[in-house]
This record gives C-alpha cells, sequence and structure tokens, in this order.
C-alpha cells in the first residue's frame, strides 16, 4: 500500500487516524507529529494526503479532548513550515484559520500558545492574508488581552502584530486596543526571541503616524523612556539585526515628527549604527536595509544629512555597493541582490545629495557613479529605475556638476529615451523634474536635447493626465526659454501653439497656470525677441495670458504674473501697440492700479511705466493717451501710498509725463 | 607614548605559582559555578544533593530537568526515536527550526542502525529520510557520505570513519541537543565553568602571540603547569 512505502514506520497509524474510533487517535497523531517534524518531505505527502481536512475537522468537534486539540495544532504547525506558498494556501483554504482563532479563547493556556505558535508560522509566510486578524473586531483586543500571559505568548502575538500592521488604519486600531502599553514592556524583557518582533511590531506601527508614534514615545517602563529604551537596544553589544531593527523604529518615530533630528539618539546614535550597517563587514541584507533605513532617516534634514556625509566613510562604502561580483569573497551574487544593492545605494546617495553643494561634489566624484545611474535607466526592475532617477535628479541639483558631469556622461539621452518610453508615472515625473533641472540656462546639455526633439518631447508631457507631469512639461518649457535664442523660443510658441497654450492657462492646477505664465515671460523678455514674437502672436497671447486670467478668478500671485508679462510686453517697441490699441487692456491697468494688493498695483505702475517710458519712440503720443484717459490723475493719487515700493514705483511713472 | 624595548622578566614557576596563590576566589563563587554545571549538564541527583550540602540554590526548578535526562539518557542508549519522540514533547517546534540539529538525530540513528548489523533498514532510511537533506546542503552530504561509507566495511570500528561509532559520538549528539533545549527556554546553553576554561586558553594563545614566556598550563582536567 503506498502510505507504508512512504513512511519508514508501518502506516498502520494512517488508517488509525482516519477511523472513527477516537481510542486510537491520540497515538496515531502522536506518530503523525514525530514523522513531520524536520521532515518536509513527509510533511509533502501527508498534506497531500487530505491530513489537514482532518484535522481541522477533530479540532471543530466539541467532544475533542484537550490533548488532542494541543497534538493537532503541533501538527498543523509543522506542517505549515514547508517553505512553500502553496502548501500554505493549501492550509488557508481548508479553514485552519477560524479554527485557531477560535482556539484563542479556549481556557488553557498550552492550546492558547500552542494556536498562536501556529498562526504566527502562518503569518511570517508570504501568501497569508494579514489583513484578516483586522476584519473581525473582537480579534485584536483578544489578542492584546493575551499578550503577557507568558513568554511564548509574548513572542507570538508580537510577531502577529508585525507581520500584519500595514496600512494606517491598522495601525490606529493596535494603538487603540491597548497594544502599546503592552508591547513596550516587552523590550525590557532581556529575552531575544520577544524584543525582536516587539521592535519589528513598533517599526511598523510607527511609520508615517504622527499620532500612534507620539503615543509610543510617550509611553515607558520602569521609568525608563522610550528613546532610553531604544537606544540601549542599538548597543554594538546587540546583535546586527537587533541593532537595525532598533534603529528602524527610531527612524521611523524621527520621521513621524516625534524626535528632533537634533536628539542625540538620532543624530549620533541612529545615525552612526546605520552607517556602520552599510560597510562591506555586513550580509547583503544588513547593507540594503541599513542604506534604505539611512536614505529614510535623513532625506528632509540637511544637518542630518552634512552629518552622514562625513560619517565612517559611508559613501565609499556605498560606493562598493556597485563593485559586486569583483569582491575579495568569493560570494557570487544573484541578480536579484545586485540590483537591491544598487536600488538601496542610489536611495542613500539621492538622499545624501537632496540639500547640499559638497556632499553632491562628493558624491558625483564617485568612481564610475553616472554610468552606474545611466545603466540602470534600462533596467527591467521599476523600482531600481526609479530609485536610480531620482538619484540622478537629485544630484542634477547642482548647478556647478551640470557643466561638467553631466554633459561627460551623456544622462540627457537615456533620460529623453525614459521620457519617450512606457514607464510609469513616478518614473516620467522623476525623469522630467531632473530634466527641469539639466535645461537650466548654463547646462552645457541643452543644445544636444533641443536637438534631440526636446520641445516636442516636453510639449507631448503638458499634454498628459497626471499634473505632476504637465507640470514638470511647462516647468522644462519655461527654463529652456529662459534667456534662450530667438529660433528656440519661436520654436516653442509654434510646438506649444495656442490651443494647448489656452488649456494649459485653464488648468485646475494652479501650480501648472504659474509656470505656463513663467513661460510665457521668459518668452517675453528681451526687446526684439518681444517685438518679434508679439508680431506673430501678439493677439492670441494677450487673449490668453492676459485676458483669460485677468478676468478670471485666481489668486494674487497668478495675476501679479499676469501684469508681469503685459509689462513684459509694454517694454518692446512695436509690441506695445498690443496694449495701446487694446481699450479693454488699458481699462483693466487702470482698475489694477487701483487695486486692494499692493503687489498688484506694483505690477500695473510697471507697466504703464514701460508704456510710457519717455526714451522710447513715439512716448509723447502714447503718454498724450494715457493721460485723457486719467492715468496721470490716478498715479497722482497713489503717491499718497505708505507702501514705500509702490511709492518708488509711481514716482518714476510720473516722472516720464512730460 | 611609546615603549622602548625593555627587558622582558621570565618569570618562574615558583613565582607564578605564588601569584596565584594570592588571587582569592571565594568558596561561594565556585560553587555556584558547579551548581551551573550540575544543572546545564543535566545531573539532578547531584545537584540536589550539592544544594543540600553547600547551600547553593540552583536557580530553577530541579524538576525541569528531568525531561532533558531523559533525552540524554535515551540518546546515551542508541534510542534516537525515543529521544526525538520526547522533544517534539517538549519543544514542538525545535527540529523544525534546527534543521542540522535535526540531520544530527537521524544520522544518529542511522549509526544505530549500522550498529546492530541493519543493512536493510539503515538503506532504506538513508533514502527514505536522509537523501533529500544531503541533496540541500553539502556539508550534509559530506557527513551523509561518511556515515553510508561505515556500510562499506566488514568491521567498521576499524575503518577510516570509525569514530562515528564510538560512544563520544552519542555524547556529542546529546549535548548539541541539550543546548539546543537550552536555548529554547532561554537559559545559556554552555556551563560557566567552560567559558572559563575557554578563556584561560584563550589568555594562553594570546600570550603564545606575543611571545611571552611564562607557565603555561598544559592539561587542564589536571591542572597542571609545566615546568
Amino acid at each position: 500500500m503506498m502510505l507504508s512505502s512512504i513512511m519508514d514506520i508501518d502506516g498502520s497509524y494512517m488508517e488509525d487516524f482516519f477511523s472513527s474510533d477516537p481510542e486510537k487517535w491520540l497515538s496515531s497523531v502522536r506518530q503523525i507529529k514525530n514523522t513531520v517534524i524536520g521532515n518536509t518531505k513527509q510533511k509533502i505527502a501527508l498534506l497531500d494526503m487530505g491530513i489537514v481536512s482532518r484535522l481541522v475537522q477533530l479540532m471543530m468537534d466539541e467532544s475533542t479532548s484537550l490533548e488532542m486539540l494541543l497534538e493537532c495544532v503541533i501538527v498543523l504547525n509543522s506542517l505549515a513550515r514547508c517553505n512553500n506558498g502553496s502548501r500554505v494556501e493549501h492550509l488557508l483554504k481548508s479553514g485552519v484559520l477560524i479554527v485557531l482563532f477560535r482556539g484563542l479563547s479556549h481556557s488553557d493556556l498550552k492550546y492558547i500558545e500552542a494556536c498562536l505558535r501556529c498562526l504566527r508560522t502562518i503569518f511570517l509566510s508570504d501568501v497569508a492574508p494579514t489583513d484578516i486578524i483586522f476584519q473581525e473586531p473582537t480579534l485584536v483586543p483578544l489578542l492584546v488581552s493575551l499578550m503577557n500571559h507568558s513568554r511564548g505568548t509574548q513572542e507570538c502575538v508580537a510577531t502577529l502584530f508585525s507581520c500584519c500592521c500595514k496600512t494606517e488604519e491598522q495601525q490606529v486600531v493596535l494603538c487603540s486596543s491597548g497594544a502599546i502599553s503592552e508591547l513596550i514592556p516587552l523590550l525590557t524583557t532581556n529575552v531575544y526571541k520577544v524584543q525582536m518582533p516587539t521592535l519589528k511590531c513598533i517599526a511598523q506601527m510607527s511609520y508615517q503616524n504622527q499620532a500612534v508614534s507620539a503615543e509610543i514615545i510617550s509611553a515607558s517602563c520602569n521609568e525608563e523612556q522610550m528613546i532610553k529604551l531604544l537606544t540601549r537596544l542599538l548597543a554594538r553589544a546587540k546583535t546586527t539585526e537587533m541593532q537595525i531593527a532598533a534603529a528602524k523604529c527610531l527612524t521611523n518615530l524621527h520621521r513621524a515628527g516625534v524626535i528632533s533630528p537634533r536628539d542625540p539618539a538620532i543624530s549620533i546614535k541612529t545615525l552612526s549604527t546605520l552607517v556602520r550597517m552599510c560597510k562591506k563587514d555586513k550580509t547583503i541584507a544588513e547593507r540594503v536595509e541599513g542604506a534604505e533605513t539611512l536614505s529614510y532617516l535623513i532625506e528632509v534634514d540637511l544637518d542630518l544629512q552634512q552629518t552622514a556625509s562625513v560619517a565612517d566613510h559611508v559613501i565609499i562604502s556605498l560606493a562598493s555597493y556597485f563593485r559586486v561580483n569583483t569582491n575579495e569573497d568569493d560570494e557570487t551574487l544573484t541578480s536579484e541582490q545586485e540590483l537591491s544593492l544598487k536600488k538601496a545605494a542610489f536611495k542613500a546617495f539621492a538622499a545624501l545629495g537632496a540639500n547640499d553643494e559638497d556632499i553632491r561634489k562628493k558624491i558625483i566624484e564617485t568612481e564610475n557613479l553616472m554610468d552606474h545611474i545611466v545603466q540602470a535607466f534600462a533596467e527591467a526592475n521599476t523600482q531600481v529605475q526609479l530609485a536610480a532617477v531620482r538619484c540622478m535628479h537629485s544630484l542634477s541639483r547642482s548647478v556647478q556638476q551640470l557643466r561638467t558631469s553631466f554633459q561627460d556622461h551623456a544622462c540627457w539621452q537615456p533620460l529623453m529615451k525614459m521620457l519617450q518610453s512606457n514607464a510609469s508615472n513616478e518614473v516620467l515625473i522623476a525623469a522630467s523634474s531632473t530634466l527641469c533641472n539639466l535645461l537650466l540656462e548654463f547646462s552645457p546639455s541643452k543644445e544636444h536635447m533641443l536637438q534631440q526633439g526636446a520641445i516636442d518631447l516636453l510639449v507631448d508631457l503638458t499634454k498628459r493626465d497626471d499634473p505632476a507631469l504637465r507640470l514638470n512639461g511647462v516647468w522644462a518649457l519655461m527654463n529652456m526659454a529662459f534667456q534662450t535664442e530667438q529660433k528656440v523660443k519661436e520654436r516653442i510658441l509654434k510646438t506649444v501653439g495656442p490651443d494647448q497654450l489656452f488649456r494649459l492657462l485653464s488648468d485646475p492646477d494652479g501650480a501648472i497656470l504659474m509656470k505656463t505664465l513663467g513661460l510665457l515671460r521668459n518668452l517675453l523678455s528681451n526687446k526684439p525677441h518681444i517685438d518679434n514674437i508679439m508680431a506673430n502672436h501678439g493677439q492670441k497671447i494677450i487673449q490668453a495670458a492676459v485676458v483669460l486670467i485677468l478676468e478670471g478668478d485666481h489668486p494674487t500671485a497668478i495675476k501679479e504674473q499676469s501684469l508681469c508679462i503685459l509689462a513684459n510686453i509694454a517694454d518692446g517697441d512695436t509690441a506695445k501697440d498690443f496694449i495701446m490699441t487694446n481699450d479693454d487692456v488699458l481699462k483693466k491697468l487702470m482698475n489694477y492700479m487701483n487695486h486692494t494688493s499692493i503687489k498688484l498695483q506694483v505690477a500695473a505702475v510697471f507697466c504703464v511705466t514701460n508704456l510710457i517710458w519717455s526714451e522710447d519712440e513715439d512716448a509723447l503720443e502714447r503718454q498724450a493717451k494715457l493721460k485723457d484717459l486719467g492715468f496721470q490723475k490716478t498715479l497722482q493719487h497713489l503717491l499718497s501710498t505708505n507702501d514705500s515700493s509702490l511709492f518708488d514705483k509711481v514716482k518714476t511713472a510720473l516722472q516720464q509725463f512730460a | 607614548m611609546s615603549y622602548t624595548a625593555e627587558k622582558v622578566e621570565e618569570i618562574t614557576k615558583e613565582d607564578w605559582l605564588d601569584r596565584l596563590q594570592n588571587l582569592h576566589i571565594t568558596r561561594a563563587d565556585m560553587n555556584r559555578i558547579i551548581m551551573n554545571y550540575l544543572v546545564t549538564e543535566g545531573f539532578k541527583e547531584a545537584a540536589e544533593k550539592f544544594k543540600m550540602e553547600s547551600g547553593i540554590q540552583p536557580g530553577v526548578d530541579l524538576d525541569t530537568l528531568d525531561e532533558r535526562i531523559k533525552i540524554r539518557d535515551a540518546i546515551q542508549h542508541g534510542k534516537i526515536q525515543d529521544a526525538l519522540s520526547l522533544v517534539n514533547n517538549l519543544h514542538p517546534e525545535l527540529l523544525d527550526c534546527d534543521k542540522t540539529l535535526y540531520f544530527h538525530l537521524q544520522q544518529q540513528h542511522l549509526i544505530e542502525l549500522i550498529r546492530n548489523k541493519d543493512i536493510e533498514g539503515a538503506l532504506e532510511f538513508a533514502q527514505n529520510n536522509l537523501a533529500e537533506r544531503g541533496q540541500e546542503n553539502p556539508d550534509i552530504l559530506n557527513e551523509l557520505e561518511r556515515t553510508l561509507a561505515l556500510l562499506a566495511f566488514e568491521e567498521p570500528e576499524n575503518s577510516p570513519f570509525g569514530e562515528l561509532l564510538h560512544t563520544s559520538q552519542r555524547q556529542k549528539v546529546a549535548s548539541e541537543l541539550n543546548a539546543a533545549i537550552l536555548e529554547m527556554e532561554d537559559r545559556e546553553s554552555t556551563p560557566k565553568l567552560a567559558n572559563l576554561l575557554k578563556l584561560l586558553l584563550w589568555s594562553q594563545s594570546q600570550l603564545d602571540k606575543k611571545k611571552v614566556k611564562y607557565p603555561k598550563m598544559v592539561d587542564l582536567a589536571k591542572g597542571q603547569i609545566e615546568s
């Protein structure tokens, strides 16, 4: 019979187990237990034989003895350690969770513990439905109440929570169920197996949640404050696993806003621990986690970035993340490991270089880094791609570096290629932001990009659904138009076209409006350009920018931009006529001179000043017309203002009148 | 601050022993070390007697030693399956977590089968239970091969792998299991006495590295210092 050929002991106990004679069950289940523990082959064989449903059936039966229940759970636990996702799924489908959750309400502590261990084993697997413990509202409070019954319950409940707490709602549920006050004392137990899942749980609960973090940080145990408890677990005498776990807690609490970045627990202890985790002597997993946590720690604080950049050769340590498979140890890495190292390094470099020019310089000078970044653009793995682009974005803030390294590495080409590809929105946003920076006036890459059809690409971005992409498209065009040659300006205008311009000026997103106006302003700078552009596109521009914006309901900042554009137009020679012949516009100018907002008044007056500038040709004619319309009078009234900048502008304007 | 090359004194054995005499270790400390050894290694009766005679508290309920004692006994009598049964009752997760330990227990069972000349049983057991482990891990495969190689000899005790058949092998496995159980219970898995001896050996090796001459303890069991 097939059974005996698989078991090395006689297979009669399987028959006993499936029999209807309760006397035989206990000894048979014990034999099954001894067969499966430690032996994967047997686990699989028994799973395939349908043993799980039988176990669940026995456990659901009210008449089953406690002894029997215990053995059944133990067998389930062992089967769940199959290390194989589909096996665990099989267990789940057979309804083990229901029977295990029921077991938590049993009166016998040993049985409760056994159920918890089994649950813990299941939820540690990737395929476990972690949100399920939150679905039944009484379950979490029950688990919290069970937590401190024994060392076993401590370990298991903490692990369960750390595996299952993934969303903000779940964090809140745990917090309001009193989990924090049960968890904190576990940190002082000095039992490694209890402290570790507790640390992981705290890290999960505090992640990006200010309210929960606030509660955590205010907790204390035996008069020792949380920060002290956590820093104690950072000590070098602890395992690296524990140091990283404690560092993550402190990092998350800091980022959630409840620990100041100036607190030495953060700026000295946590930071130095994480930097140490990036060293070559640590395992791959440790180095990846160290770098990623470090980048999260420092990415929004300049002081931390500066401290980190000089800490213990961190830049050199991170650079070695790229030198895989050429290192002295004969460890050959899987491609997955190589990629996760690279991703972590990109993140760390991006964070380090976020705000400081000197740090960026040091990073960019790292051997071959730019090559690695560019190479990663072509990675199939989008996470790595994204990290690389963000890294480049961070580094592209460095004006000085733009002139040298970026040119040398032809970063613009892969960037452009990426923008034309089907990459995710996240990647495109990061890439287009980088492009914005590269398009700043003094960048040597600008010429190249123009030749490669940058304008078409950017205009295309302005048509996308994602407002962040539209913004970057316009912003990049704005940068491109800054102090550039006339033919470039012409091309931009032509490619954008009046329709798209209108659309952008009607965009619900205020930032996009601002940048579009900024684009117009840049286009209309420099006298000959202004005249030329207005000659070709004048009507539409006046219509679009000026009328649309000034008539519409927009915040002051946006209207100010529009008036500045008008002022630029008024600076041209022939362009002035566009305003002078437009009564509507003139009326608006008059209104804005009397506006409640000083800023708008200043802008309007400045525009008028340009119109009547006495050194320009035909100034007297224009002055006469405006005098007729009452402009001079209005200006004279404005002399009574308290605002000094407005006063100066008005004075300058009045001085133009002959 | 730098050291000038001083002439390093050479110390005589008498002087050394004198210095040792002047160090004072309390009796209470020594008793504690002994009690710790007895409890860790599972000498229950000795621990109970020692408790009565010395007044030192064992620090744990001595009844908790019972299980470990039974397990050690089972292994020392070659009854591996019994030992497995007992461990699975005491700590059902242990052998699932510690694959190497489990393998060593399985290996010991195999050795016992070979010792009893149950060739067929041995082969079947190896085939069904150990083959897959050998595939996963090259070190385990190595050990497996050594064990199975015993079958090739008429007198396996005299083969190059004969040491596997010594009782010391059983001891090794018993101690490994004992330590694992203690760790599972969050207790120290080695007796402090062992750590002290290791510290002594380490200190001597450090002195040797620096080429310092000193009277070396050459026999730990006898406490004999070379002359």
